[in-house]
């Protein structure tokens, strides 16, 4: 149970012949389609400088492509959509002082973004200023829908993701490969599988986002992890927060990682205390900018915009600080403001129709959640949270194994993403992120991990439909979503995942003295029967939702029905990834439910 | 090694998804001239169809085209009939834009069906081979960027080509092989290029016995006959009953048009005119006489008579002249050796000539060398030598044709990611040849293809940056001369090979 050793040699996995993911079946064949598109390097010893190269040119055409159709908010008067907001943002840095990014015009998109997020739309303001000064004039150029300015908005979102996300992604897939010992064309097919991922593509490429950069950071704080460097990881993961607030769905798991590496095997004092200095100095850089702003603002004597109104965190500081005479004051009302922008705690419970727990409940009209006052809402919410978070954290804490790193990381963020309060439906790309990640694990492509890694991902996708129609994007929808889950031969396209009871296969291996190990391990009949039944209802609804229209008094029912199957779905997804974190932590043997020895037997009780 | 993968059907699903991704993307004026012959098909009368010039995109394919046409507009006036009415110039509303893209990825199924078959007939030992070529075809950048992004239904038309001459290849198949090249001859005349290849291969191998020249097998010849006769009467056989024979052709062969189309085709005229404009600042040196009339003219581009300053004027006859003294060596080795092979790389060598030598030719026919002579590619190293400067150069060519800045990344990472997983794989697959190599053309040919790297970054960025707008026309002719070279030199690589094996 003790983790594994910092350096272990490296096996010489890379010259055998079989493989232990499960890209390949019984027969010798590719195990589903997009093993087959890698098969002619099979075996053969290919250049990385090509391989991985034509898998990132690739995936850049389906992201470009996607690209080309319309996005959130598109000739939409008054208010536009994300895309606006995020060219607002570039218009308002380059154009405002720092003091008054926070202040500015809430209205209107207000910056509500952390920090990082801020400095990034201000590099892209400059570079667009210098293309074309009309996309970025204050107040003139808002709701401006230039052909120029979407290729180059798309343009910031691609280069963006192929400057972060796209290298972290890489490294994270090798730093799993090398800890699973997964042949090098595995994980070729697993980071393609990963990059094709259809629900990051859509919102940030199709809908407008910069998602990706926080993912970024996050996987590469994830591959840091895996690597042993703990305080990269650090740094890697306040930049993740420090890019979008959402990033604190990890934050729980991450924190109980580091916190039980700390502690277990043995206590290393001197490792808490590097990784709370990086930590702080991380979070100190981070606002730094914000800062120097501010100390240059007050130098010039910049007045804070008229309509400012003080925010009310800054009542709650002590009274030293807050003396409008004190010099410290400017700077506790900057830091205030902001985090009064990113942390909106007077929203509401759930916006628009979200796929989480809140929002099925009071949809489904269980219980009208507005008949209870708001704080006791809030606090249910914590509560709810808390209890699903907790079984995860715990286990890491106390095994902090890289094992159970992922699907820790997936069950926090599913935690999160169902229970806590002010989630939006393309939250779901975090959980997403580190349960897709399992694919470059060992076994990662076998029948069980992928029929529930492209189960999660479909059904993702399938709740962000009712967005990504209001978007236009519905085509861009069923291409990118059917072509993954063809890819991954998993419905609606693709039953491989799902063939059969497993004791056949078994016995087919028997004859070939089990040289293949992918082949076992399919996905056990109660999740067969609820994956079929779940892929059934989101086929039916689609061909409802084309053909039927609503009722009349109810005209947000198919909204309602794909919210309240999501929410189930991406339960049973929680509990999946709660049942791998306990599996993996190799608790049950310590609890004395599973033998050691015999504990194989054991694992297929469940 | 039973199958292959990934399978034709497994690459055309990413490859379809892909097409469906660009709906939105640029369109030419083909997309309108194709929008304009539904209309004239479906709204007016067969008698009207080659007289209609209501938009100045009149109907100038050949009559299986517009029959092609006709039936698509029964489908597409089940959607939105605006598409339909002649007068409605430039429509293009989002449903025209999904039927008309929609159904260039559909018929392009023949394609994919043509391509199976080739790879079905190809013996045992080149399964592997062949099926690595039909993947190139299928996927191939030419026809992305002409179909599917500027809008032509290519896919469809050489997937008959392909049919035909997949018939080819077995001795009972040969009748139905002409009958189909008639027909595909009916949908678009430019095919016409390769027919010499395709009258001296059937008139030696079907008309003719296999031991002597003079055993004439009469049968055939009838039958063949009678079969082109009734292919070509179902096509022109209406407008023989109108007496509109003459008004089709007119339409069909319009010689009013220049040497060298708007953008110049890689082709010798290409070299010609860019020797020209050189010439005429060389001129004064060498004491030749400049006209001055022409300095201005040839490089604007516009459509009409080209007229050199320095060099002598060239004549529709000369074009004529020289791509005939061009295919007559190859089709001399096809009527004595009548092998599919030699079929095959006569057609390609016909396409070769009438490409170089062609009057006003297309950059778009560049197709017309690449897709047959993908088909041999793989037989050798040394047929793989003179195809690699093609496969750089006829797909550099086109990218003038897409010009906005959303596409111009899309040609380029697709046809970099084509190149590099044809070429390397093509160079893993290609057996060794079984005579020496005759010249050094591999060193030629990298140097080559490394020389478009720079070429394309001056021709997209740095040329803007230098000049902005003005002398447009020389990257245009920068990229055409470079493709020129390509193209030539493959030929001539080509030309070796064919004849020395």
């Amino acid at each position: 149970m003790a983790p594994p050793p910092a350096h272990r040699p490296r096996k010489k996995r890379r010259s055998e012949p079989s493989t232990t993911t499960g890209t390949i079946t019984a027969d010798q064949k590719p195990a589903f389609p997009f093993a087959a598109f890698f098969w002619p390097i099979k075996g053969i010893n290919t250049s990385p400088w090509i391989t991985l190269p034509v898998i990132l040119m690739t995936t850049f055409l389906f992201r470009w492509t996607s690209a080309l159709w319309p996005y959130s908010g598109m000739g939409v008067e008054p208010m536009h959509g994300d895309f606006e907001a995020q060219r607002h943002w570039m218009e308002l840095t380059i154009n405002l002082p720092v003091t008054h990014w926070y202040f500015h015009d809430l209205g209107w998109w207000g910056l509500d973004y952390p920090p990082l997020t801020a400095y990034h739309s201000w590099i892209l303001g400059q570079i667009g200023w210098l293309v074309e000064p009309e996309w970025f004039r204050l107040y003139l150029s808002r709701g401006n829908d230039e052909a120029g300015l979407k290729v180059f908005m798309r343009a910031t979102v691609a280069v963006s993701e192929y400057l972060i996300y796209i290298p972290a992604a890489v490294l994270c897939v090798r730093q799993l490969a090398k800890h699973h010992s997964v042949n090098t064309w595995d994980s070729s097919i697993a980071l393609t599988a990963i990059l094709m991922q259809p629900a990051t593509i859509l919102i940030d490429h199709g809908h407008f986002q910069y998602n990706t950069m926080m993912l970024g950071f996050t996987l590469a704080s994830l591959a840091s992890l895996l690597a042993n460097r703990r305080l990269w990881s650090c740094v890697f993961f306040v930049a993740a927060l420090g890019f979008k607030q959402m990033a604190l769905f990890y934050a729980p798991a991450i924190a109980a990682y580091l916190a039980g590496s700390c502690i277990a095997p043995r206590l290393d004092l001197p490792r808490l205390f590097g990784i709370a200095i990086i930590t702080v100095t991380s979070f100190a850089v981070l606002f730094l900018p914000l800062v120097l702003g501010t100390a240059y603002d007050v130098y010039r004597n910049v007045p804070l915009p008229s309509d400012a109104t003080l925010p009310p965190l800054l009542a709650s500081l002590p009274s030293w600080l807050v003396s409008e005479k004190g010099w410290l004051h400017p700077y506790a009302l900057q830091l205030c403001q902001a985090i009064h922008r990113i942390f909106p705690f007077s929203r509401g419970l759930f916006e628009d129709k979200v796929a989480n727990l809140w929002c099925a409940v009071h949809t489904s009209g269980l219980q009208k959640l507005h008949t209870y006052p708001p704080s006791l809402l809030s606090r249910a919410a914590l509560l709810l949270t808390l209890a699903s978070i907790l079984p995860p954290c715990a286990l890491l804490f106390r095994y902090p194994r890289k094992e159970i790193l992922l699907k820790a990381f997936a069950a926090t963020s599913w935690g999160f993403f169902l229970c806590s309060y002010q989630v939006h439906e393309k939250n779901v790309l975090l959980p997403l992120l580190p349960m897709t990640m399992l694919l470059a694990t060992e076994g990662g492509m076998g029948k069980g991990t992928r029929a529930w890694v492209g189960f999660a991902n479909t059904l993702a996708c399938w709740t962000l439909f009712p967005l990504l129609t209001k978007d236009g994007l519905r085509i861009p929808y069923f291409v990118l979503t059917g072509l993954w889950s063809w890819l991954m031969g998993c419905p609606p396209f693709g039953f491989v995942t799902y063939s059969l009871p497993t004791t056949g296969s078994l016995e087919i291996e028997g004859t070939r003295d089990g040289d293949v190990v992918g082949e076992e391990g399919g996905p056990d009949v109660v999740s067969e029967i609820l994956h079929l039944g779940v892929y059934a209802a989101m086929v039916g609804w689609h061909v409802v939702e084309a053909f039927v229209p609503p009722p009349e008094d109810k005209p947000d029912l198919w909204v309602v029905a794909n919210v309240c199957l999501g929410a189930a779905g991406f339960g049973l997804c929680y509990l999946w990834c709660l049942w791998g974190v306990v599996e993996g932590s190799g608790m049950l043997y310590d609890v004395g439910l599973w033998k050691r020895r015999g504990g194989e037997g054991g694992k297929k009780v469940q | 090694m039973a199958d292959q993968y990934p399978t034709l059907l497994q690459c055309m699903v990413p490859a379809t998804a892909l097409k469906v991704l660009l709906w939105p993307a640029y369109k030419s004026t083909d997309f309108e001239v194709h929008r304009n012959w539904l209309a004239i098909t479906h709204s007016l009368p067969l008698r009207e169809w080659y007289y209609e010039k209501t938009s100045e995109w009149t109907l100038d394919y050949p009559p299986f085209f517009a029959y092609f046409e006709w039936l698509l507009s029964q489908t597409a006036q089940l959607g939105d009939r605006g598409m339909l009415v002649v007068q409605n110039r430039n429509y293009d509303s989002w449903q025209t834009v999904q039927f008309q893209r929609a159904t260039v990825i559909l018929t392009e199924l023949v394609l994919v069906y043509a391509l199976h078959l080739f790879v079905k007939s190809s013996s045992p030992n080149s399964k592997k081979q062949a099926h690595a070529a039909a993947l190139s075809i299928l996927l191939s950048p030419g026809l992305l960027i002409i179909d599917h992004i500027h809008f032509q239904y290519n896919g469809f038309l050489y997937g008959i080509l392909i049919l035909s001459i997949v018939l080819a290849r077995k001795p009972s198949g040969l009748f139905a092989s002409g009958l189909v090249f008639a027909a595909l001859l009916c949908l678009k005349h430019i095919y016409l290029y390769l027919a010499p290849a395709y009258f001296v291969y059937l008139l030696r191998a079907y008309c003719l016995g296999p031991r002597s020249v003079f055993d004439v097998k009469l049968a055939n010849c009838v039958k063949l006959g009678v079969g082109i006769i009734a292919v070509a009467g179902l096509a022109f056989g209406p407008f023989v009953y109108y007496g509109q024979v003459q008004q089709v052709f007119s339409r069909l062969f319009p010689f009013s048009r220049g040497l060298c189309h708007a953008y110049w085709a890689p082709n010798i005229w290409a070299l010609y005119s860019f020797s020209d404009r050189v010439l005429i600042y060389a001129a004064p040196y060498l004491k030749l006489p400049v006209s001055s009339d022409a300095v201005n003219s040839v490089t604007r581009g516009l459509v009409g008579d080209t007229s050199f300053a320095v060099l002598p004027d060239i004549s529709p006859r000369t074009t004529f002249v020289l791509t005939l003294a061009a295919q007559i060596p190859a089709l001399t080795k096809l009527f004595f050796r009548p092998t599919w092979d030699n079929f095959v790389a006569t057609l390609t060598l016909c396409a070769y000539a009438s490409f170089l030598f062609g009057w006003h030719v297309h950059e778009k026919a560049i197709l017309l060398v690449i897709i047959p002579f993908s088909l041999l590619a793989l037989k050798d190293r040394r047929h793989l030598g003179a195809f690699r400067p093609l496969a750089v150069s006829g797909h550099v060519s086109l990218f003038p044709l897409l010009f906005t800045a959303m596409e111009f990344p899309i040609k380029i990472v697709y046809t970099v990611i084509w190149l590099a997983v044809f070429l390397l794989a093509f160079d893993r697959l290609a057996p060794p040849s079984e005579k020496p190599r005759v010249f050094l053309l591999d060193r030629f040919s990298l140097l080559y293809i490394a020389a478009a790297v720079p070429l394309l970054v001056y021709c997209s960025i740095v040329h803007q940056l230098m000049f902005g707008a003005r002398y447009e026309f020389l990257p245009l002719m920068f990229i055409s001369s470079y493709a020129a070279i390509g193209v030539v030199g493959s030929w001539l690589g080509f030309l070796v090979v064919f004849f020395t094996s």
